[in-house]
């Protein structure tokens, strides 16, 4: 194992690390923690997608939905199986823990409910993720993890895809479906702009930053994020509530409500009137959504009744 | 996928007339979920050609797509993103 010193300065050289036996305990720590997140997040999107995609309004997208879902069971096994390489059980991270452990973004505990939600999740949930783990594919300083990413990216270009061509043709169509659309992403975009975390000023330290495991801020994602969305959005005649500034010569995106603010996830609602300290998203997230119970249970419970009912062989 | 249709051996023959372009074409598996995409950017870049007023797209599976039906080009660019073909 490396001294403090020499793993620091592997680090800052910019080498790749490949095993456990070139890092230090706090480094294995924030590097298992992060895998966790991201392989929860994948994991989770699994029955949050499924759930709307079964309302896919043709065999066709139906199909494309169900493709997508295989894509992110995929990419969660990417991480789950380098965690397993680092020493943890995989059975043991997936199916034994308690729903509210799971360590994904609040988004995915808040039902999506129709064919309209779930593309609006692919154009802006998957853009988030799109940006998170591009961030880690481009900087990441464990080797295994950064080549892993190589054909995640790829996929999640499919998905985007599917979300920003649904999302055009939805608006397109006019009427009673494009008002739907738009009160998806009324709802749904703050949620992914929360998705990012705390903003750079109440967030003074970053490990994950220092140890290479990612290299942007969750301001310059959010921005990232937000170049994408917005004018996307703007372009299909679909209202957000952001627009863009050039302050110092540079192109920011800036919000047009308090961030952060009341969500009443039973309603889908969110109150720009009500600012929120990040005390109280921290409690909503901690709390997790509506959804999470249910969704854990749909992979967990069929584990278990599968190996109760196979113990003696049968 | 970081390859273009002709090369990946989908397009089975294109003919043009009077500013009706026919087009036969297969997919590489009956259930690719990026069926309709694959139609669209078809039909979309097509209708962008000079002279061109309609495309019509015949969907055949006959005979069926095998990796064999695919360009060098296409085979280079598939490998380099870590498909084994």
């Amino acid at each position: 194992m490396p001294s403090a010193s020499e793993f620091a300065n592997t680090i800052k050289s910019g080498e790749l690390i490949e095993s456990p036996n070139e890092m230090t305990p706090e480094y294995l720590r924030e590097l298992k923690h992060t895998l966790v997140v991201s392989g929860d997040t994948e994991l989770i999107s699994a029955p949050a997608y499924y759930l709307a995609a079964k309302k896919a309004p043709s065999i066709n997208a139906f199909m494309t939905g169900i493709a997508i879902i295989q894509d992110e069971l995929a990419h969660a096994h990417i991480a789950y199986h380098i965690l397993e390489e680092l020493g943890e059980d995989q059975e043991k991270l997936i199916f034994s823990r308690d729903p509210k452990s799971f360590r994904y973004p609040y988004a995915f505990d808040v039902p999506l409910d129709s064919w309209t939600e779930l593309v609006v999740a692919n154009g802006m949930y998957d853009q988030a993720g799109f940006c998170l783990l591009g961030d880690i594919h481009d900087k990441c300083s464990y080797g295994p993890w950064k080549r892993g990413l190589n054909k995640v990216m790829a996929e999640e270009n499919f998905h985007l895809r599917n979300g920003r061509t649904w999302m055009k043709r939805i608006s397109q169509a006019g009427g009673s479906a494009k008002e739907e659309l738009q009160t998806a992403v009324d709802w749904m975009f703050p949620l992914s702009v929360e998705w990012f975390g705390l903003p750079d000023n109440l967030k003074m330290h970053s490990t994950q930053l220092e140890y290479r495991l990612k290299g942007l801020t969750n301001d310059q994602l959010r921005q990232w994020w937000l170049s994408q969305v917005v004018p996307y959005c703007e372009q299909i005649n679909i209202k957000v509530p952001a627009h863009k500034e050039t302050k110092d010569g540079t192109d920011v995106y800036v919000l047009d409500y308090p961030f952060p603010c009341e969500f009443d996830a039973e309603n889908k609602r969110w109150d720009f009137k009500k600012p929120i300290s990040w005390d109280d998203v921290l409690v909503r997230w901690r709390e997790r959504g509506p959804r999470n119970a249910e969704m854990v249970a749909m992979f967990q419970e069929e584990f278990h009744q599968y190996r109760k009912s196979h113990k003696n062989g049968n | 996928m970081p390859v273009n249709l002709v090369d990946l051996g989908i397009v089975y023959g294109i003919a043009e007339h009077d500013g009706l372009v026919e087009v036969d074409l297969t997919f590489t598996a009956m259930g690719c979920p990026a069926s309709e995409f694959i139609l669209e950017d078809i039909r979309e870049r097509l209708m962008r050609e000079e002279g061109v007023c309609d495309v019509h797209i015949n969907i055949v599976w006959d005979p069926p797509w095998s990796a064999a039906r695919m360009t060098q080009a296409g085979r280079d660019a598939l490998e380099a993103w870590g498909l084994a073909v």
